[in-house]
């Protein structure tokens, strides 16, 4: 069988997702060995930016115009296109204020030097092009990662949990965060994969891989705002990781429950 | 049934003789508030007077995740193996889920019998222990707030001893090998445990009426209650997790990345999952939340009525405890019973 070609791209991001590939130690050789990798600059030299690619895994979101560009690109050169990272599949921290006009932002973060490049709000990669298969967390999680790759070795897509981290947290018998200590934990709203890993530390879920499917945000904020946050406190924790997820929008909860 | 008693000052003495029967677990307090089954080894780490652990038992028998098999191209397909003469004993079981177990052994050893059940569960010795009904607990609505099988022993508070009845012959071994600290019943014991028997019946603080539901849940099919409990529902499956008698799986495979080996798993599904009855061509026929909400409800007290005489909900309060939105099954229960008095 040949060997897929691959190219590994960041965009906008903090490159944590990579890095979670070069840290796959013990199964580094084996992806070596089962994928033609073409582009992956953070790990090697002698990169190929126009051979066309049988998968393209895509970090980070867009903000700049000259992203969108090479976005649209990578979706025409590759056959898949795979999102790794909650900044791809859903804008990630950086989208988490995009209500602020960019050149006020660009102004106060970057004063004049600001004038010298484009941004635009930053956004998910399928707001620009087709993605074939989105693996979230802040960062990916190596088996998820090696669970698609193996997948995708045997031409199929992966199948990733779609339940919420509640599931894991029970399976895992950690006490409810939510119940037993009124903390304001996303477990509910918030897509598996991770094993429940900040409950296990006793910290509450920030929501860092990005919404369920079905995201019941309206019913998950009546409780917390029971439980005495207000809706600042729960604005501010269902837009940290997801802001461009409909259903984590502040705007429609607050309406659907009177509020 | 041979009945003993054992002082309460001779249990510590008891529990180190029964490691040798098998590891025991137990009870013991994780968090502020919460209990699970856990390993332990001495009386000192059980938590005698725990109401629910977050898990029930079935974690032993069937796992939240497991490997059902590892396959490879070339070589075929082998079970993993486990280790077959490991024994355990699980102690301070209360009578909801020692219910729940013999529900699950229903389930499990029907057309299809499950192996991979029933290999731990032949494995495991089960010491009941009586409780005193909080404010979640149903058990007597259900008709699961005392057992009269489903355990080698059950131990029985009458204040200063356990009345214990034997259930097993392994239980009686049990029994026999530490026959120092066992007592004979006398009049006096007899009576304190009809007294305390009355007692705890009396000390029930929530009640449903179940017998006739399955029929009113056909006449409430359409309720606006699951409309109303569907808004509520996060679908975070905690629930199902939590269920002592929910045994619904997934089954897929993971792969290896030498393209041609992998293992063959199962772990816990739950109805309220979105994608729980998503079929191939993409329809999913509950695809709105009350629905799946509904067929909970309804499969727990009116679809496993019909297939096994009696429902499976062993009023262990869990789904209460623990659901985040805070539904509560005796509230939906009367809600709909109260809409067909009307």
């Amino acid at each position: 069988m040949e060997k897929p070609t691959v190219g590994i791209y960041g965009l906008t991001g903090c490159a944590g997702d990579q890095l979670v590939i070069l840290n796959c130690e013990d199964e580094l050789l084996d992806i070596a060995g089962a994928l033609d990798i073409k582009f992956f600059p953070m790990a090697m030299t002698g990169n190929d930016e126009e051979c066309p690619l049988d998968i393209v895994f895509v970090e980070g979101s867009v903000v700049q115009p000259k992203e969108v560009e090479m976005l649209k690109k990578l979706r025409e050169r590759a056959k898949l296109l795979i999102a790794i990272g909650t900044c791809a599949v859903w804008g990630g921290v950086q989208a988490m204020k995009n209500e602020i006009p960019r050149d006020e932002m660009k102004r106060k973060v970057y004063g004049p030097e600001g004038k010298v490049f484009d941004v635009i709000s930053a956004q998910p990669l399928s707001n620009f092009v087709k993605v074939d298969l989105a693996i979230s967390g802040c960062p990916i999680e190596k088996e998820q990662l090696l669970h698609a790759v193996a997948s995708l070795l045997h031409g199929d897509l992966p199948r990733l949990p779609t339940y919420a981290v509640c599931t894991e947290c029970k399976m895992a018998e950690y006490p409810c965060l939510l119940l037993e200590k009124g903390q304001l934990c996303m477990g509910p709203l918030t897509v598996a994969g991770c094993k429940a890993r900040c409950p296990s530390y006793g910290q509450p879920c920030r929501g860092c891989r990005g919404p369920v499917e079905e995201a019941n945000a309206a019913s998950e904020a009546k409780l917390l705002k029971e439980k005495g946050f207000t809706w600042l406190d729960i604005q501010n924790r269902l837009r940290t990781f997801a802001a461009s997820a409909d259903s984590l929008k502040i705007e429609s909860i607050k309406e659907g429950t009177n509020a | 049934m041979k009945i003993v008693k054992l002082p309460k000052k001779n249990l510590a003495e008891f529990i180190g003789h029964l490691n040798s029967f098998g590891q025991i677990h137990a009870p013991v307090k994780r968090g502020e508030k919460s209990f699970v089954f856990a390993p332990v080894t001495e009386l000192t780490e059980i938590e005698l007077n725990c109401n629910r652990t977050i898990l029930p038992l079935k974690k032993y028998f069937f796992k939240p995740v497991e490997t059902m098999f590892n396959f490879c191209a070339q070589k075929g397909y082998e079970v993993p193996v486990e280790e077959q003469d490991k024994k355990y004993i699980i102690f301070g079981v209360h009578p909801c889920d020692i219910h729940g177990l013999k529900i699950l052994d229903m389930v499990f050893s029907g057309r299809y019998v499950d192996s991979y059940y029933f290999a731990r569960r032949r494995r495991a010795l089960i010491i009941g222990l009586d409780c005193t009904p909080d404010e979640l607990c149903f058990c007597r609505s259900t008709g699961t707030d005392f057992v009269d099988s489903g355990f080698d022993l059950f131990l029985s508070d009458i204040d200063d001893s356990y009345l214990v009845r034997v259930g097993t012959s392994i239980g009686d071994d049990m029994v026999t090998a530490a026959d120092s600290l066992f007592r004979e019943v006398e009049k006096e014991d007899r009576e304190k445990y009809k007294a305390k028997s009355i007692q705890r019946r009396e000390s029930f603080q929530t009640e449903i009426q179940l017998q006739d539901f399955p029929g009113i849940m056909d006449l409430e099919y359409e309720s606006q209650v699951w409309e109303e409990v569907g808004e509520e529902c996060l679908s975070c499956g905690t629930c199902s997790m939590v269920c002592p008698t929910c045994y619904c799986y997934a089954v897929f495979d993971e792969l290896n990345l030498d393209a041609e080996s992998g293992q063959r798993k199962r772990r816990w599904d739950s109805c309220l999952f979105k994608d729980y009855a998503l079929v191939a061509g993409g329809h999913n026929f509950r695809a709105e939340r009350s629905s799946r909400v509904k067929n909970r409800f309804f499969h727990k007290q009116r679809g496993f009525v019909t297939q096994y005489g009696r429902p499976s909900c062993v009023g262990c309060g869990r789904c209460k405890a623990y659901c985040p939105a805070g539904i509560d099954i005796v509230e939906v229960v009367n809600k709909l019973r109260s809409q067909t008095r009307v």
